[in-house]
């Protein structure tokens, strides 16, 4: 008897202990045992991650050289050829070096990245005799070269590393606008609701490609120009939902009990009821994400888009689809397109699925 | 303002229109509430009650000034006057900034625990949120505070850190009286606090509001319809029909010997637990209730009162004072009358 009692004392004590779950964290939880998407996600995250530092596996810069004792990191600091040793103007060409050093054998060397090809360099010179770019996929270039004799797999993983920042920070910021408007509109209502509405009506109609023609063709476009005409485009649709989500949790009780107690509009917009409405915009965001790839990759492809040299998949298309029989320049950015586009489409989905409101109506 | 009174509500109407038409015109309107006036002493609780639709709860919502919130098309008449340390204030009169500075005085307590709180906040969160827009305490001094309003309304101060979604019904109703309570306030407003709850939990809130209420001297406001729940908490009982008050008075003169026909008939409604007891006649009223956009003239409840006159479609009748702190808007009845027979098969 006394034993049973104590056993009860520790299971209540165990159950005061239980760590507390907020709703994010059930979805989370969920989220982990979608497979599919969480792998996406995990794949995502440590892709755009090591984007980052593609330079020290991916790239033309020496990790370090060793030369007449001193010893040089040539990824960090720009390196003039003469200071090497090397006979040509300008910056060194590590790879002629990594030779040249290994023929004079005096015990200088060069470490370089385990795949020593720039997105940005012309490969001309190093082609070999009778290979006029584009070349074909062999092993030095996994992905061939592109008709300026610039390395195709390198330029794809540059081009994902911006593709992807692009598509995030218009992402962001088109809901970020999205998120204010349509908290303004839902919140206030009436007239201020109206009117914004309108005016929502009379921007949306404005045609997005000419709008991006026009402007490209009197200015040269840039990476932080393409994002303002995205987002200005971009922030309409999430609008609706926003303000839709603010007009039912205006009429919640927590709220008439936040202004029951004396809480500001601002107080009442983003801390009471902006946490509760983010479900379609937290559900949306991936396949925003990915409309948003498709869109620069689309602008690329017509011309339109981030200026060269910046390496992008849009950009490679548009060479393939000059030259046809080059299929490796079409099949390759398709590819990574595909691979990208389709994983964060697992992502959402998985995170749909995970913030299905189903599970958690059901009486326990 | 009577010396006793803490909150006065002076001909309060409560109108939200219908508009209608291409133009979005005002085509009708609904008369919520229809010239309502009430007192409400220190330290008393006063039980409001009637049926479904009838205003009882706009007129708590009016008082605590949030109606103008949810329909800003509202129109609102008459005085809701709070009396404050500083004096006498018509709550009606302020806007929503000048409005905040009462708020931490009167409190409201919701009718669904479940949408009432915000299910992104932790329970501390909840309860501290009231401390942060009228008080000046430190972090340290309102977690304290909320510790000991959680061990005040029988939950565990540990379970701060938890959200509402891991509570019960009853439980997430607690949390709610505590967060009305943070603020140290002179009335509380509490709009149908049990309704949403079992039975068995509903008996546990009511006699912890009772408890708090003797602890921390409030002044109370319990709407409901639930007779036998206002009868158990009120010092006095209001009755309302359509938009009006028909009887107001002690609790126990308005639950045993009402007046107002109106009120006969919902009482004899209330069931008795028990099955021995001779039950006491069913008076059963004719039609239903009728619409609130086009109220009957004069006294609401004539169309199916069964001591209806002709006169009765004339005027509202005012309340009149049929026995002492009793009153009923009925000038056909008086202490004495006896319609039914029910009120001698009451124990």
């Amino acid at each position: 008897m006394a034993e049973n009692t104590t056993e009860t004392v520790q299971i209540e004590e165990e159950k005061s202990k239980k760590v507390s779950t907020s709703i994010f964290k059930k979805r989370w939880k969920k989220f982990k045992t979608l497979k599919r998407g969480y792998i996406s996600f995990l794949a995502i995250v440590f892709l755009y991650i090591f984007s980052f530092i593609i330079p020290l596996f991916f790239g033309r810069d020496a990790l370090m050289v060793k030369y007449n004792d001193n010893y040089y990191f040539p990824i960090f600091k720009f390196r003039l050829a003469s200071e090497l040793g090397q006979n040509i103007q300008g910056e060194a060409n590590y790879r002629l070096l990594k030779q040249q050093y290994k023929q004079e054998d005096k015990g200088n060397w060069v470490l370089m990245p385990f795949y020593p090809y720039g997105p940005n360099e012309n490969l001309l010179d190093e082609l070999g005799e009778g290979n006029n770019p584009p070349t074909k996929p062999d092993f030095t270039h996994w992905a061939g070269t592109d008709n300026r004799g610039r390395d195709v797999f390198v330029r794809l993983l540059y081009g994902f590393r911006i593709g992807l920042s692009f598509s995030l920070v218009v992402t962001a910021f088109s809901y970020l606008i999205a998120i204010i408007i349509g908290a303004i509109c839902g919140y206030f209502g009436g007239k201020v609701d109206i009117i914004i509405q309108r005016f929502i009506e009379i921007w949306s109609t404005l045609p997005f490609l000419y709008v991006i023609i026009i402007v490209s063709s009197i200015l040269q476009p840039n990476f932080f120009l393409l994002i303002i005409i995205l987002t200005m485009f971009g922030w309409i649709g999430m609008t609706y939902y926003i303000r839709g989500e603010f007009l039912r949790e205006k009429a919640r009780d927590y709220v008439s009990a936040a202004v029951s107690m004396g809480a500001s509009n601002r107080k009442i917009m983003f801390r009471h009821i902006l946490p509760n409405s983010l479900t379609p915009l937290i559900s949306y965001a991936p396949f925003t994400i990915v409309a948003n790839i498709f869109s620069l990759v689309s602008l690329d492809f017509l011309g339109f888009g981030l200026p060269p040299p910046t390496p992008s998949w849009g950009e490679l298309m548009g060479q393939g689809l000059e030259g046809i029989d080059n299929w490796w320049l079409i099949v390759t950015p398709l590819l990574a397109m595909f691979g990208t586009l389709l994983s964060i489409t697992f992502i959402g989905e998985a995170i749909r699925e995970a913030f299905d409101p189903k599970v958690y109506s059901r009486l326990k | 303002m009577k010396a006793e009174n803490i909150l006065e509500v002076k001909n309060l109407r409560v109108k939200f229109p219908i508009h209608g038409g291409l133009f979005l015109k005002k085509v009708a309107e609904v008369k919520a509430v229809d010239g309502v006036s009430l007192e409400l002493k220190r330290g008393e609780t006063l039980g409001l009650v009637g049926e479904s639709g009838c205003g009882k709860s706009t007129i708590g919502k009016a008082i605590i000034n949030i109606l103008k919130f949810s329909s800003p098309d509202v129109e609102i008449e008459g005085e809701v006057w709070l009396r404050t340390d500083k004096g006498e204030v018509d709550l009606l009169k302020l806007d929503r900034g000048q409005m905040r500075e009462y708020r931490g005085m009167i409190q409201m307590i919701f009718q669904d625990p479940y949408s009432s709180l915000n299910s992104r906040m932790s329970v501390g969160q909840i309860i501290e949120e009231p401390m942060l827009y009228h008080t000046n305490k430190s972090k340290a001094e309102r977690m304290e505070k909320v510790a000991w309003l959680m061990e005040k309304v029988g939950l565990q101060a540990e379970q701060s850190k938890r959200y509402p979604h891991e509570f019960s019904g009853g439980q997430r109703q607690r949390i709610g009286i505590a967060r009305s309570l943070a603020t140290d306030p002179k009335i509380i407003v509490a709009d149908e606090p049990v309704s949403a709850l079992d039975v068995s939990i509903q008996a546990q809130v009511i006699n912890l509001l009772q408890e708090l209420q003797e602890e921390f001297d409030l002044s109370l406001l319990f709407v409901a319809h639930d007779l036998s729940v206002v009868e158990h908490i009120s010092s006095r009982i209001a009755v309302m029909y359509l938009g009006n008050l028909v009887e107001i008075g002690n609790g126990i003169d308005i639950y045993h010997n009402p007046i107002h026909p109106y009120s006969k008939a919902l009482l004899s409604a209330v069931p008795l637990p028990n099955p021995n007891k001779v039950k006491k006649e069913r008076i059963i009223l004719k039609g239903d209730v009728p619409s609130p956009i086009n109220k009957p003239s004069g006294c609401a409840f004539r169309t199916r009162c069964p001591i209806a006159k002709a006169e009765c479609a004339a005027s509202i009748p005012p309340l009149e004072l049929k026995k002492e702190n009793h009153f009923a808007a009925c000038p056909y009845v008086s202490y004495d009358t006896i319609i039914t027979e029910s009120i001698e098969n009451k124990a």
